[in-house]
């Protein structure tokens, strides 16, 4: 018995390998390239075979150690995403599970541009500010998919300007998508040390409580890398710049806290009272405590002035406190978003006329990867629109860049609430004699229940609440 | 063996900012700040009532008296392994969920006890993956007289994650807990004593009951009253649960009020059986004295297990 028929499902097994030794669900995309990698997987550019137009980012999930099972950040990223339902934030497509080996494949909507890019971009090619329509709508939608977690309970803990895409041609062109929920948690979930299960996570982006030790830390973390990324969009540089130590598992990055108190000037005890408990401000008391630093210069590094709202948001973002940093709720009322230019959906093109517009390039694409993430011999096509080809590592590199090029988890738009039947291959079809370990014999319950595709730990009236005042003008 | 994960303070520690540099604590869920405590608890709690998960499933109850009976044996596997890699209980709680809900989908043949083991690990594995800071690779989960290879154990890892459609992340009683204690008895909080009984009370209601029957809030809220006080009648609980400003959203005392007596059932007719054993050890002993399928089983002594495979549970 196979899941043949289940075409959305991805329940093709190996007893059903077509001439060319593509499982079924594979068949149903055009494979285009790769176009990311990260510490968990590949990511690839697809199209969908019954509409051409379609692009689909799919991220294949490195197998696991052996022995281990199905990994864990693929099963937390699963289960975070199918739960999620917002503009701001990507939305799961497809699970797709290849039987043969038990790998499993995320399809998401694609995504043509990222803030890291567009930063480059402005920096290395135009030499040129991003203007401060982009900027304002761009951290507006942060804000507002990072509101709806929040409100959700989940923190994303690794947001840094490759996870920010922003929509390419099309009906949400420049709409914002939160990518990457590989390291998110629900809140009160364990909470793992940052750089556990091989993940290498950046360390510019993290607030001071976690450089600290804090063992206990809330979605203000998240709420500093925003700021990090707000001056970032800015001046085109990254703000805290920090060496990464990598020697242990979790080590005492001081080079990145002393990056940050040479902007923001050292933090006291008055100002946040929790420090004096922090571990490492306690256990090195002498690099950390000893070592005095000037007064703070932040609005010197961002060239705005201290009145200026921009730069009384952005402190706010940087407040040493995570009791007193701004949460994105607040942040979403916040003067600046009130003050001409008012943020909009597409935060690529500005509404007045006459305002330079930007063409930003299109990803770069691999088109020598297959999905098995081996180098096949056919020679190098030009994916659509794209003038860049050939190896993937080129153009992203950065010669001061610490991480590998991350994963672009895709965006997507409103996905019909239908795709929670692609989660349930088995079930669809009965028991796959592959998906079935050893075979064994089950029916389909007497009693099962429809699933419930209801979203757990959603709440009523969230979602959008509308970009501020003239909604009608932007959209 | 972890036992500082077994110990109670520790399941259930208030971390406060004192204790944040106490390098010891570790793998607790760090409870937030108590206004955004009540908030929180508040979201789960409707997060709960909205949720049909918790509706009843009826099961015919005679083909399925094998199943009950292997149910036992796998939640008393699931404890016991618990103990061994030194999972929180919530960690044991969330697999038996897992197990449930599959069951309620599929239906695994009469006397397929291995692939009963077989959806054991898996289920404990994946809550691991959920819950746990340190993850054990899929050898160290030892099931009793069979051996699955890794390879096999991931193969049902994907089909309970298929047929649960990833939905991993339920919530437990242990959510509730220490809130509910802080709330109906204040110096009940820091009492291991009960916090350890009301643990004990809500791993032996599982073992009677489905949990998909039984909203964890509920469940935990009655097990927390009942070891506070095991006299309360309908009004006095009432009165009890009105104090709780949180709890209001738990709307169905009479719920509240139905599992106290389940539990408070439960609860006397365990301590009117012998306590030489365990429930952990007469669980290794039961296997071992007790061969194949179907055979009657020895008696145990505690709750369900006493009467196993003759008791008819209704469970609707």
């Amino acid at each position: 018995m196979s899941n043949r028929g289940n075409n959305s499902g991805g329940g093709g097994s190996n007893s059903n390998v077509n001439p060319s030794n593509r499982p079924e669900w594979l068949q149903q995309y055009d494979l285009i390239g790769k176009i990311g990698e990260g510490t968990y997987g590949l990511v690839f550019l697809a199209k969908i075979k019954s509409n051409r137009s379609k692009s689909i980012a799919i991220k294949k999930f490195k197998q696991s150690k052996d022995g281990d099972g199905v990994s864990p950040t693929a099963i937390r990223e699963i289960m975070l995403l199918r739960e999620i339902s917002h503009d701001n934030v990507v939305k799961l497509v497809n699970v797709h599970i290849n039987h043969m080996d038990m790998s499993l494949y995320l399809a998401f909507d694609y995504a043509e541009h990222d803030l890291y890019e567009i930063i480059r971009h402005h920096r290395d090619k135009v030499n040129q500010a991003i203007n401060q329509y982009t900027v304002k709508s761009i951290l507006w939608q942060l804000l507002n998919g990072l509101n709806y977690l929040h409100s959700n309970w989940i923190m994303h803990r690794d947001l840094k300007p490759s996870n920010i895409l922003v929509m390419g041609d099309g009906e949400e062109q420049g709409v914002v998508k939160i990518a990457d929920f590989g390291l998110a948690r629900i809140y009160q979930a364990p909470l793992k040390a940052l750089s556990d299960n091989g993940v290498v996570v950046t360390i510019w982006y993290r607030a001071p409580e976690l450089l600290l030790g804090a063992k206990h830390y809330t979605s203000a973390v998240d709420m500093w890398a925003v700021g990090c990324i707000f001056a970032e969009l800015l001046t085109l540089k990254p703000l805290f710049q920090g060496q990464e130590v990598k020697a242990t598992p979790n080590p005492f990055q001081l080079d990145q806290l002393d990056k940050i108190f040479k902007v923001l000037g050292h933090p006291t005890v008055d100002k946040w009272p929790t420090l004096a408990h922090l571990p490492h401000w306690q256990s090195d008391q002498q690099h950390i405590q000893g070592h005095k630093y000037d007064s703070p210069g932040l609005y010197s590094v961002v060239h705005l002035s201290p009145k200026n709202p921009a730069y009384d948001l952005l402190s706010k973002m940087l407040e040493y406190d995570p009791r007193k940093r701004i949460t994105a709720a607040q942040a979403l009322e916040h003067e600046y978003f009130r003050m001409e230019p008012l943020p909009g959906r597409n935060a690529l093109v500005p509404p007045q006329p006459g305002e330079k517009i930007v063409n930003y390039p299109t990803r770069p694409v691999d088109t020598n990867t297959d999905f098995e993430g081996t180098t096949s011999l056919q020679p190098a096509q030009h994916a659509s629109g794209n003038n860049v080809s050939g190896a993937m590592g080129g153009p992203h590199v950065m010669p001061n860049r610490s991480v590998p090029r991350p994963m672009h988890m895709v965006g997507m738009q409103r996905m019909q609430q239908q795709n929670m039947a692609a989660y349930n291959m088995a079930n669809q079809a009965g028991m796959g004699g592959a998906m079935n370990p050893g075979n064994i014999p089950m029916q389909r319950g007497v009693a099962a229940q429809p699933h419930q595709q209801q979203q757990l730990r959603r709440k009523d009236g969230m979602g959008m609440p509308g970009y501020p005042q003239q909604k009608s003008r932007r959209f | 063996m972890d036992s500082d994960t077994f110990s109670l303070p520790n399941l259930l520690c208030e971390e406060d900012e004192s204790s944040l540099n106490e390098l010891k604590l570790k793998s607790i869920p760090p409870p937030p700040p108590r206004s955004e405590e009540d908030h929180y608890i508040r979201s789960l709690i409707e997060t709960e009532s909205k949720s049909k998960d918790y509706a009843c499933v009826s099961v015919d109850e005679i083909t399925r008296n094998w199943f009950k009976c292997a149910r036992l044996d796998a939640i008393n596997w699931i404890l016991s392994t618990r103990e061994i890699l030194g999972f929180h209980f919530r960690t044991a709680y969330l697999s038996l969920t897992y197990f449930d809900r599959f069951n309620s989908t599929r239906v695994i043949d009469n006397g397929k006890e291995w692939a009963i083991q077989l959806l054991c690990i898996a289920c404990l594995s994946l809550a691991a993956k959920m819950e746990e800071q340190i993850v054990p690779s899929l050898s160290q989960y030892k099931a009793q007289g069979y051996t699955f290879e890794s390879s096999v154990i991931q193969r049902m890892e994907l089909m309970v994650l298929t047929t649960l459609e990833w939905k991993m992340c339920w919530i437990t009683p242990f959510a509730y807990l220490h809130h509910f204690f802080s709330k109906i008895c204040d110096e009940c909080d820091s009492n291991q004593f009960l916090v350890s009984k009301a643990v004990a009370l809500i791993f032996d209601f599982s073992k009677e009951v489905n949990l998909m029957d039984h909203r964890p809030s509920v469940v935990a809220i009655a097990a927390v009253l009942l070891v506070c006080d095991d006299q309360l009648t309908r009004n006095t609980l009432e009165f009890k649960i009105d104090v709780v400003s949180s709890l209001h959203s738990l709307e169905k005392q009479e719920c509240i009020y139905e599992c106290y007596n389940l539990l408070k059932g439960i609860e006397t007719k365990k301590n009117n059986t012998p306590e030489s054993m365990s429930s952990y050890d007469s669980f290794r002993n039961h296997r071992s004295t007790s061969s194949a399928i179907g055979i009657k089983r020895k008696l145990t002594y505690n709750g369900l297990e006493q009467n196993c495979p003759l008791q008819k549970i209704s469970r609707r």
